[in-house]
């Protein structure tokens, strides 16, 4: 756990990763009108977010995640790795479901900013958390 | 002098950035999907409904769509984006331009219909104005490009508005109509404004229960 802390970010793999699919993420990316009309159709928005916390809206997760990821081109924290870890896994239970008026395909993206941070050693399992 | 080149190769700048911008959008987005895999699941329902489901479903579908978990927004978006195409493409002024310049144009709207779309169109920019800053959920994923391309599509609207009724000095107030309306036309394609193109694609590209057509594309790259 105390050496996961310790890993430096390795950028250049990040950059590497994002790369792969830059040009259909970005796209993705830039077809989001920010509607937020995709809310209702995560049940993690509706049931532990009460249907209120944007923070478990689909649009939120991915702009937040890959967005970010895209945006800082994969200059990022580990604290930020940490916080993306809440809202790729806490929040989203990679169900499918969700749904995009514009049809950004949102849960491709949220598989693809999952294997970016997992190439970082980060994974579902909280470190905070003694594992089961 | 800004009149003149706002009138004139303005014009032609922008329309040539906009459609040049939209087919590098198109190609791009058909180059990277032009990749195909065999569904195996296909999404439709092959099983006959019974009748309780016959008489539910078109409630059930209803209740699920976008206008009846939004009937609001679904309504104000809807009528704002008919009077965002119809007020300029069918306005009396820009017809009469085009038939000047390239000696054809479009069926024009009565003056009076005209403006009630575009007042329609800013009444629409100040409801998604105030629900993007007063909803939480919309404010938790609003930069500053979404609030800048908001006041972009609203200031050709606004400015012909106030050209129209003549309120300010007509020929400021016009040329201001030219270059906001150039600048609009070409952000659209390389901003989120793109989803002038993409809304009638993407549908057909996923694998999912609300596909257009097969959704067997797969993304490339």
């Amino acid at each position: 756990m105390a050496g996961n802390d310790l890993k430096p970010i390795n950028t250049d793999q990040i950059r590497a990763l994002l790369k792969q699919k830059e040009a259909s993420m970005k796209l993705r990316l830039a077809a989001c009108a920010g509607c937020t009309l995709c809310a209702e159709s995560c049940f993690m928005f509706m049931n532990k977010g009460k249907g209120q916390d944007p923070q478990y809206m689909p649009s939120y997760k991915v702009l937040n995640t890959l967005g970010k990821l895209y945006r800082k081109r994969g200059k990022v924290s580990r604290a930020e790795l940490e916080r993306m870890r809440q809202l790729l896994w806490k929040n989203c239970a990679l169900c499918e479901r969700c749904y995009c008026p514009l049809g950004v395909d949102l849960p491709n993206m949220i598989a693809f900013a999952r294997k970016i941070l997992r190439s970082q050693g980060i994974d579902e399992t909280d470190p905070k958390e003694p594992s089961t | 002098m800004i009149y003149n080149l706002a009138r004139g190769p303005f014009v032609w700048v922008a329309v040539l950035v906009f459609v040049v911008g939209i087919v590098y959008r198109l190609v791009e987005l058909l180059r990277l999907t032009r990749k195909r895999e065999r569904v195996l699941w296909p999404t439709r329902n092959v099983r006959a409904d019974s009748p309780e489901e016959r008489k539910l479903r078109p409630i059930l579908s209803f209740q699920h769509s976008l206008i009846g978990k939004h009937p609001v927004m679904a309504v104000v978006s809807g009528l704002f984006h008919v009077g965002l195409f119809a007020g300029p493409l069918l306005a009396k002024g820009h017809n009469l331009l085009l038939r000047q310049s390239l000696g054809f144009s479009l069926w024009s709207l009565p003056l009076a219909a005209t403006d009630a779309l575009t007042a329609l169109v800013l009444a629409g920019v100040l409801f998604l104005l105030v629900r993007r800053v007063a909803v939480p959920r919309v404010r938790a994923v609003s930069g500053v490009a979404d609030y800048a391309l908001l006041l972009l599509v609203a200031a050709p609207y606004l400015t012909g508005f106030i050209a129209y009724h003549q309120w300010l000095p007509y020929r400021a107030v016009i040329t201001l109509h030219m270059l906001t309306g150039e600048a609009m036309l070409m952000a659209i394609p390389f901003s989120k404004l793109g989803h002038l193109v993409f809304f009638f694609f993407v549908r057909g590209f996923m694998e999912s229960e609300h596909n257009v057509g097969r959704g067997d594309r797969v993304w490339s790259s």
